[in-house]
């Protein structure tokens, strides 16, 4: 195997990566939900949301620079739809553009938009990769499937989780093979054509690795059920960590509510 | 097109969500009563296969590359129902492992990409297969127009939730996003159709078996 990219700081030892699956992803939920309500222009609410990340993020330690880098992924969707709104959105015209002609007004209210959008939507995603890289997939799984989400797509979860390594090999080696017998740069064409069947064998290939792993569990004794041995428990730390930073998380909520 | 966290506003977050978790029930019921304890092992694999075909681009005009969804391929070989399982799990897992698409917004996304793009694209594949003569042409045809209107659906989907979020006016997301997406669905397309002649030549009985 030659890609290590899922889960791959999971397995540090902190404090944070301790702490029981469910109470991560409540929390989790807590915080993107509290900065989706948060009203725009809350700047001070958005810094204590930052301090907190950055308060666990310190806990966690996981490398800084893996997180930055792996946060710019909502970039180009937040400029993609912010640009448009600093010229159209109403407000004093802070400064304006002229191009051919054309009237451009930045606004202030066109820049607090931009500006809380970027805030929540990068808050969310640091909440969103300091949980992912804190917990390791089958243990978050197994936390979701405890708190109530249907058996079935869990299990479907883990099976892919199982067997994704295994077709992204099986990928890679395809890869291989195509870029060992392309001379020079072909067409697009003919790419997209190569791609489509190898996408087409990989199907095949998967479809009938599908049937043997069922035909090979059924002779063990599969009834649907997937039985372990692990039985997640709450201890004291997780339940008293869990109330405190959900209500730390509610503080700066509730201040730019009454504001 | 995976909507991050922070765009929606709570009602939008609430109703999509909602239709989605509805939806993704139903079809874990319908499926269980059609296939089974087998849709587990299949399904888990097949789910897998979309993850990993999305790795295989190819390079599109101006630098940028293109690969699968999978939602119309889905739909197409082995039935909607099924489809709508295998796409909410590849987009919880792409949520979860690659923060592509928010958590609180998994509702919105599962429905643009799974349920919109799923059985939009299945509706027209079988439109397009049952006006045109039953042979391979026809089919292939039906997975062209699969896979671009599944494209076009999800965007559609989308552009209609952030404007209804208040994150930008219709008028302009609207046209932006189906512009966009016109030259991408028109790659899904072309994917969707090799891939469902390359399954016909090896393993046409899939595409004979009766879909979930």
């Amino acid at each position: 195997m030659r890609h290590s990219f899922l889960d791959q700081y999971s397995h540090l030892d902190s404090p944070v990566h301790w702490r029981d699956p469910r109470v991560k992803f409540l929390l989790s939920l807590l915080f993107i939900i509290a900065i989706i309500v948060t009203p725009a222009g809350s700047w001070l609410a958005f810094a204590a949301y930052f301090g907190i990340l950055v308060a666990v993020l310190a806990i966690s330690k996981l490398p800084l620079g893996y997180v930055l880098k792996r946060s710019m992924i909502i970039l180009p969707f937040v400029l993609l739809l912010g640009m448009v709104n600093v010229f159209t959105r109403p407000g004093i015209e802070l400064s304006s553009l002229n191009i051919f002609g054309w009237h451009l007004g930045i606004t202030d209210g066109g820049l607090a938009f931009i500006g809380t959008l970027l805030a929540r939507s990068w808050l969310s995603v640091l909440a969103l990769i300091v949980l992912t890289s804190t917990t390791s997939l089958p243990a978050l799984l197994k936390g979701i499937e405890r708190l109530g989400a249907p058996k079935v797509i869990v299990m479907i979860l883990s099976f892919m989780y199982r067997y994704l390594f295994l077709l992204m090999d099986e990928v890679l080696r395809m890869k291989n093979a195509r870029d060992s017998r392309s001379v020079g740069s072909p067409s697009t064409g003919f790419q997209a054509k190569t791609v489509g069947s190898m996408i087409g064998s990989l199907f095949v290939r998967s479809y009938e690795r599908g049937e043997r792993v069922y035909a090979a569990m059924a002779a063990r004794g599969f009834d649907g059920r997937s039985r372990t041995l692990d039985n997640m428990a709450l201890n004291t730390v997780d339940v008293v960590t869990g109330i405190a930073l959900a209500l730390l998380m509610l503080l700066p909520l509730a201040w730019s509510l009454i504001r | 097109m995976h909507i991050p966290d922070g765009f929606l506003n709570v009602p939008t977050l609430a109703a999509t969500g909602a239709v989605s978790a509805g939806t993704v029930g139903l079809a874990v019921k319908v499926a269980a009563k059609k296939i089974g304890e087998k849709q587990v092992p299949l399904m888990g694999m097949l789910a897998a296969f979309i993850f990993a075909a999305q790795m295989l681009n190819f390079p599109v005009a101006g630098g940028t590359s293109g690969h699968l969804i999978g939602a119309a391929l889905c739909a197409i070989l082995i039935g909607p129902w099924a489809g709508v399982i295998i796409m909410s799990a590849v987009l919880i897992a792409q949520a979860l492992i690659f923060q592509d698409g928010g958590l609180a917004s998994l509702g919105a996304n599962i429905l643009n990409m799974g349920i919109i793009a799923v059985f939009g694209s299945y509706l027209i594949y079988r439109l397009v297969t049952k006006i045109l003569p039953d042979t391979r042409r026809g089919k292939l045809i039906g997975g062209a127009a699969a896979g671009w209107t599944s494209v076009m659906f999800s965007a559609l989907a989308a552009a209609f939730e952030l404007a209804a979020s208040g994150a930008s006016p219709f008028a302009v997301v609207g046209p932006a996003m189906l512009g966009v997406h016109a030259l991408i669905g028109a790659g899904e397309g072309l994917i969707t159709v090799l891939v469902v002649s390359a399954v016909m030549a090896s393993r046409a009985d899939v595409l004979q078996m009766e879909r979930i």
